[in-house]
Order: C-alpha cells, then structure tokens, then sequence
C-alpha cells in the first residue's frame, strides 16, 4: 500500500523544567499551582496573557515555585519581609537552576531591600546602582 | 471594576462545594469580593451553640493583602472589640498570599477557641479575663446565649 502525505500538523507542547519535579516528595493534593494565584505554573501570573517566557516561573531556595510577577509583587509589600509565602524562610532564588538564570539579576535588587518602600520601574534602577557602589 | 481574578472564582467555588465544617461564607451577589460569613463556635468554648455572623472582604490587592474581617454578630472576647475588629496575626503582619479564605476563617474560630488575654484588642475584656477568668467565660457564655442564638 502506498500512503502519500499530504498535509502533516506538528503538535507541540511545553512545560517549564523543574528540578526535581518528578520525585515523590509530593503531598496529595498539592499540584503544580503557583502558590500565589493558583494558576498552573505552565499558565501566566493574572497580569499576563501569554504564558512562557513572557511570564517565567521561578524556583525558591526552599524549592517553592512562582511566577515571577507574583513573587515580586509579595516581595514589594512591606508584610513580606523577604519571606517566601508558603515556609516564611527567607526568598531567594535557587543557584544552578535552569528556570532561574534570566531572573536572578532582576530579583536580587528586590531582596537587597529589607525595607521595601513604594518604588516605580525608574527609581528601582537607580536603587540597583546605589546598591552596587556599596 | 476589573473582572474577577481566577483565584477569587476559585476560592469561592471550594467555599460553596466543599465547606469547612461550621464555617459558612456566601459572596454577596452585588459584590463577589464581599462575603457573608457565619462561624459556629467551636465545642467546649465559652461560645458553644453560637452562631456568629462576620463580613469577610477581599481588597483590590487580595492575595498580596489580607481579607479584612470583621464580627458583626456582638461577642466577649479578649481579641475582639466593641467593633468586631480582631487582633489576629494572620490579617495583619503574618498575613502570606499562601492562605486563602477559608485558612483565615479557620484561625478566627481557632481564636474563639483559644482567646489569648496577653495580646489584648479589647482592654477592659482581657484585663476581666486575666484577673477573673471563670467570670469572664461566664460573660463569654452569657453573651453568646443573648447575642449569638441560632434563629
């Protein structure tokens, strides 16, 4: 029998590389959902429309997920702390992870402040640089 | 006013289908960011066999800030003024994006429980509670029976 071909769709699909994602350390219950807005980590934070690399998930220290933009936006309040939402351990993000390396300059500024104040995207720059010179 | 987030819809959605049990909270068809609330008072407290009635609202920044909770129903309690306002960790400097509306209304009824007089909201209650505890619990009981009946 001769089969020709003659349209062919590729289907693809995605998910962010997570560490460790497949081990058994998982509670009943507790799936892939950003512990902040509840969406799958392969969804966007409620600010997006497009997940991906528009919307990165990142991984804690203590190896909880995020969005990104939800995490910074926890970060920024002043009932924050530095403090991830789901253990209370201080945030930061996990060295040699994947997911993590294009967010980790972005990130760092934020957890410098120990006192978060109202900042907008400008003063924040000039924050970084007051914080380098130190 | 910007549409729902998902986790709101989420959130009241559990809260109807699979409620904590003694714990009722009901959006108010007008506004989904505001529910009405009532908490039955845990056994072998001095608020057993009352039915409490609270309004629970989500600010614009919910989940990065804390429902705003509030008793309506009058209750004697070390935590809890004259205003329903209540002094609890959760809703105010302990409060994480991580808990959600019913962990929030599990700890008020944990409060009711356990009322903690060395971190007063209300003064002359606590002080009464320190110094003459049976009477206090007396008044506790009293005030639920008068105020808190289930109708």
């Amino acid at each position: 029998m001769l089969v020709e071909f003659t349209k062919v769709y590729p289907v693809f699909s995605w998910s962010w590389d997570i560490p460790g994602d497949d081990n058994t350390e998982k509670e009943m219950g507790d799936e892939d959902l950003c512990g902040i807005c509840r969406v799958n980590y392969n969804g966007t934070c409620p600010s997006c429309k497009f997940p991906g690399d528009d919307c990165p998930l990142v991984m804690g220290e203590c190896n909880h997920n995020f969005h990104v933009h939800c995490i910074q936006q926890w970060l920024d309040t002043s009932t924050a702390k530095g403090l991830c939402p789901m253990c209370r351990q201080p945030f930061s993000l996990k060295r040699g992870v994947a997911i993590n390396e294009s967010q980790i300059d972005k990130l760092a500024n934020l957890l410098i402040q120990s006192q978060p104040a109202v900042l907008n995207d400008d003063q924040d720059m000039m924050m970084e640089q007051e914080f380098v010179v130190r | 006013m910007a549409s729902l987030p998902k986790r709101i819809i989420k959130e009241t959605e559990r809260l109807v289908l699979d409620p904590v049990p003694g714990i009722n909270a009901v959006p108010h068809e007008d506004n989904l960011r505001y529910f009405q609330v009532t908490i039955e008072g845990p056994q072998q407290s001095p608020y057993e066999d009352g039915v409490f009635e609270l309004e629970l609202f989500l600010p614009d920044d919910y989940p990065m800030e804390a429902p705003k909770v509030r008793f309506l129903t009058k209750i004697y309690h070390p935590n809890i003024d004259r205003l329903g306002r209540i002094c609890l960790d959760v809703l105010k400097a302990n409060w994480s994006p991580a808990l959600q509306i019913r962990t929030v209304l599990l700890s008020v009824q944990a409060l009711l429980a356990s009322p903690n007089p060395n971190d007063p909201l209300a003064n002359d209650v606590a002080e009464d509670w320190l110094k003459h505890e049976d009477e206090a619990i007396a008044k506790a009981r009293e005030w639920t029976k008068q105020y808190a009946s289930r109708k």
